[in-house]
């Protein structure tokens, strides 16, 4: 079944400053003057360890400090800068949440810096420096797995308020890949602030901007279509000039499929020359994928800003509580030039206060993500709270209305947001039952129709969210409510028909998806489940007429190819199925239901080496689905590996424990190798689950009878016949027994 | 900054003796002896340096004013104080910012010292009276920056402009609403004997 799902607003804020400095005397105890302050000796290690991964040649940072002699060029500024706490660039107070990667000085250091600039700049015993860092202008972790360059070169003009624009990069693989690392080279690296980095699963962006996507598009946050499975914003993609390498931990790289885009959104400041930007993003893949799935989160109350003019201390908050256990790897505040102190921190079960971050001083210039440490447990119960002050007065220098006037939530720079992204991954799940990232996901969106029951994308996402959860009916009627605002939304209509067929509603999932059709005649999605509904109703003729009408307007549909097939061999016609499944395949060579008939094809026309290769492709594409293994298994028994054959019960039965006839044909296959003990447990298994399966007692029984324990032969036969007292087999066993 | 501002009060009710030795050099080394031509208005000295990122953007900006103010007779002069902003680095920062005013290399910090400047960005406003030329302002070009890290995303007020236009309507010129924000003038070694 394909089912369009949610819609995530993925928010690529970016955004600019506000910074309120408060300019603070330094209360660094100084120690007595006992030596000279260097630059060799206790500068160097500083500036090495906090300024050149910036300040160096060629760098972000707008001049080097590399050496002696540029140290010494910027001296006065290096004291004005870092007494400030201007620089390096790190927000967060320290104490609220152990970051990693944390850049805040100590005052220590910062008085060090005076007190060298106080005194002269001495260089003090050059031999006594570290060795100077090597910085390259390259990849640093050598040559990308794949290179993306913008479109179009971007001429960034020389002055005016700085630029935000969002650049679409199409993944151009056949292939689907995991991402361990990225790194962005964005060409002059002194005019970008800081870049985000959206994947849009459905190439919805470059749609919606047909004529002008190469070029870029102007905007500070942007709105993009998940498509059609749930598949939530699960990475910070955020680069900034100090941290130009992203590398994801262990078993959690993000995923590119065929079709996706990456959306590179960037923060660019005039120069005073005009520059060109020829921005490339560098991936670096691994093989192994992804086994850990975090989502991001988000706490926001764009609805309550409506900051008046002139008040410096509005206060938005809001609040989430966490259905599921959660490890939190990573923190992205986000607000515009008016933020002024953002706090984010959670309640846990106990009464516990975490801090999970705090910004006294928000400057949207110096924006960033924050990875912590490491993760923080979040136990289910756990209340997320976000509080941000903003402040709308013409003292904040950040204020880009002057004079102020009252401003609300939007995408301009003069407008404001509040959001706190949290990458969250949820642990301790139980296994085997759905996404864990479904119940957050629900809890994240009642939330939101809380705040706003008119919230469309919310229901929308909250349907989707109780159709993966298995709760078909809620999700119908919130598919309904959505449908009382867009009665014509014809993606709405195909979920609508979608949770109403999971429901056992097939006449309202067929009048539903009829709708939809009816709206959109090009609705690919529900022309293909519409179809398939006529197939699992063994309505094959209509079936056939569905797929063959839906190829008109969704040409080089594979499903639509398989799906047909499927229908042809409902009716007997095996041969066009076939021709249906090998066009399917060929347009898909992934395609699950054209490679599973292909292999029971080749089944039936003896070909298991064939048959095995293809039902291979299938049990890749879908590990989990037990009928494949079936065949699998008798494709192996087929060919005479017979261990190949085992293995894949094995596998169907981890599978599908409770599956009866899976136990026994794993039980007849032991047997046939001789493994007699092992057949007769399997069968008893297969027998508990189904006790009233004469076959089984009386296959039970000939294990029984063979292994030569004829008194529980006996009763196994005995069991088969009361049953079922005309099953002839069980009988004659039985006579057997009692006249060998 | 006290201290500053007080110098600053006090150059502006002095008159600046005119220099006996050249001002400074242009970019083929030929000095520079007169940097108010006849009949100039005002003479604007924008201090700047080739490596100064907050200099650098407001590049724009001073061509700007020298566009709308020369016809009013206001001679708009670059002035490269740092001793590591040499003739040829000049000339390649000019052409990579497409700058086609006039530079002065600041060779002795002459200029620097007759207007006080101590950062770069800094402009400096001179007339011209028969004693020769008096100072009547000096500072920031614009309220932008208010320190490091400290910036508005667009001026509200511009200092400069309204110094501009107080002399060209014979008013008395404000003073800069703030300090000048940028990077530190370099002091040239030499020394000096001015006044």
């Amino acid at each position: 079944m394909r089912l369009l799902r949610s819609i995530s607003i993925a928010c690529v804020c970016c955004v600019f400053l506000i910074c309120l400095h408060t300019r603070r005397a330094i209360h660094a105890e100084e120690a007595p003057v006992t030596q000279p302050v260097t630059w060799s000796r206790q500068i160097v290690p500083i500036v090495y360890q906090n300024c050149t991964t910036c300040h160096h040649p060629g760098g972000a940072g707008p001049f080097s400090l590399l050496t002696y002699e540029d140290a010494r060029r910027r001296g006065p500024q290096m004291v004005q800068a870092t007494q400030s706490r201007y620089m390096p660039p790190w927000l967060p107070a320290p104490g609220y949440g152990d970051f990693a990667g944390a850049r805040r000085l100590t005052d220590e250091q910062v008085a060090l810096i005076r007190r060298w600039v106080e005194s002269g700049m001495p260089e003090g015993d050059a031999s006594a420096a570290p060795q100077r860092p090597h910085y390259d202008a390259t990849w640093q972790l050598g040559k990308p797995d794949l290179v993306l360059t913008i479109e179009r070169p971007y001429t960034l003009e020389a002055s005016g308020t700085d630029v935000f624009r969002n650049f679409v990069l199409p993944y151009p693989l056949a292939a689907t890949h995991f991402i361990r690392a990225m790194e962005i080279l964005p060409s002059v690296p002194a005019v970008v602030h800081h870049a985000n980095v959206l994947i849009d699963r459905t190439a919805s962006y470059r749609r919606q901007h047909p004529t002008d996507w190469k070029d870029g598009i102007s905007g500070m946050e942007l709105e993009v279509d998940a498509g059609n499975t749930f598949d939530p914003d699960s990475h910070f993609l955020f680069w900034k000039p100090d941290t130009p390498v992203l590398e994801e931990p262990d078993g959690m790289p993000w995923r590119l499929d065929p079709g996706n885009d990456l959306i590179l959104n960037m923060h660019l400041k005039p120069s005073g020359k005009p520059e060109t930007i020829t921005a490339q993003i560098g991936l670096y893949f691994t093989p192994q994928p992804a086994v850990k799935h975090p989502m991001l989160l988000q706490l926001e109350d764009d609805r309550d800003l409506d900051i008046p003019a002139g008040d410096r201390n509005f206060v938005v908050q809001d609040e989430l509580k966490l259905p599921v256990d959660v490890e939190a790897f990573g923190i992205y505040p986000h607000a515009h030039y008016l933020g002024k102190e953002l706090e984010g921190w959670a309640i846990l079960p106990d009464g516990e206060r975490k801090w999970l971050i705090r910004i006294p001083n928000w400057d949207i210039d110096r924006q960033s993500v924050y990875r912590y440490r490491d993760p923080v447990f979040l136990p289910r119960g756990t209340v997320l709270h976000m509080h941000y002050v903003y402040d709308n007065s013409k003292d904040n220098v950040h204020n880009p209305n002057a004079p102020p006037i009252r401003v609300r939530a939007g995408n301009r720079s003069v407008d404001e947001m509040a959001h706190l992204w949290l990458q969250v991954l949820p642990v301790n799940t139980p296994k085997g039952g759905p996404d864990p990232r479904l119940p957050l996901e629900q809890a994240w969106m009642e939330h939101r129709l809380a705040q706003n029951p008119e919230d469309t994308i919310a229901l929308y996402n909250l349907a989707s969210t109780q159709a993966g959860l298995g709760h078909a009916a809620e999700a119908a009627a919130t598919y309904r409510k959505l449908l009382a605002v867009h009665p014509d939304d014809a993606r709405t209509l195909n979920s609508l028909g979608a949770a109403l067929e999971s429901a056992g509603d097939w006449q309202g999932a067929a009048d539903a998806y009829a709708q939809a059709i009816a709206q959109e005649p090009s609705a690919c999605d529900a022309r293909f489940n519409l179809a398939e509904l006529e197939l699992k109703r063994n309505e094959f003729a209509q079936a056939q007429d569905r797929f063959r009408a839906m190829l008109g307007p969704c040409p080089g549909d594979a499903e639509a190819h398989s799906g047909l097939g499927v229908a042809l061999l409902g009716t007997g016609d095996s041969a066009s199925a076939q021709a249906e499944f090998e066009r399917g395949l060929e347009l898909d060579p992934a395609n699950f239901t054209a490679l599973y008939h292909l292999g029971e094809i080749a089944i039936e026309a003896g070909q298991p080496e064939r048959a095995i290769d293809l039902l291979q492709k299938a049990a890749a594409q879908r590990p989990g689905d037990v009928d494949t293994r079936e065949r699998l298994a008798m494709a192996f028994a087929q060919s005479g590996r017979v261990e190949g054959s085992l293995a894949q019960l094995r596998e169907a039965v981890r599978l599908a424990p409770d599956d009866a006839n899976l136990h026994s044909l794993l039980s007849q296959v032991l047997a046939g190798t001789g493994r007699l003990q092992q057949a007769i447990e399997e069968q008893g298994r297969a027998l508990r689950l189904q006790p009233k399966d004469a076959d089984g007692w009386n296959n039970l029984g000939v294990l029984q009878a063979r292994t030569g324990n004829t008194a529980e032969a006996r009763t196994d036969f005995q069991r088969a016949l009361q049953l079922a007292p005309d099953h002839a087999q069980a009988r004659a066993n039985l006579a057997r027994l009692s006249h060998p | 900054m006290a201290s500053r501002g007080a110098l600053i009060l006090f150059c502006s009710l002095a008159l600046v003796a005119r220099a006996a030795e050249p001002f400074g050099t242009d970019l083929n080394g030929h000095p520079i002896e007169q940097i108010a031509p006849d009949g100039a208005k005002a003479v604007v000295l924008f201090f700047a340096a080739s490596d100064c990122p907050i200099a650098n953007r407001y590049i724009p900006e001073i061509e700007r004013l020298d566009h709308e103010f020369a016809p009013d007779g206001v001679r708009f002069w670059w002035v490269y104080p740092n001793p590591a902003d040499t003739a040829a680095i000049i000339r390649r920062h000019d052409e990579e910012f497409h700058i086609h005013a006039a530079a002065v290399l600041d060779t002795e910090q002459r200029l620097t010292r007759m207007a006080h400047a101590t950062v770069t960005p800094e402009v400096a406003v001179f007339v011209a009276s028969s004693d020769g030329l008096r100072e009547v302002y000096m500072g920031r070009i614009d309220d932008r920056y208010l320190a490091l890290g400290q910036e508005r995303p667009a001026a509200t007020q511009h200092d400069l402009e309204m110094a501009l236009r107080a002399v060209l309507a014979h008013r008395s010129v404000p003073k800069p609403g703030g300090p000048a924000v940028g990077c530190s003038i370099v002091p040239r070694p030499t020394p000096h004997n001015e006044p």
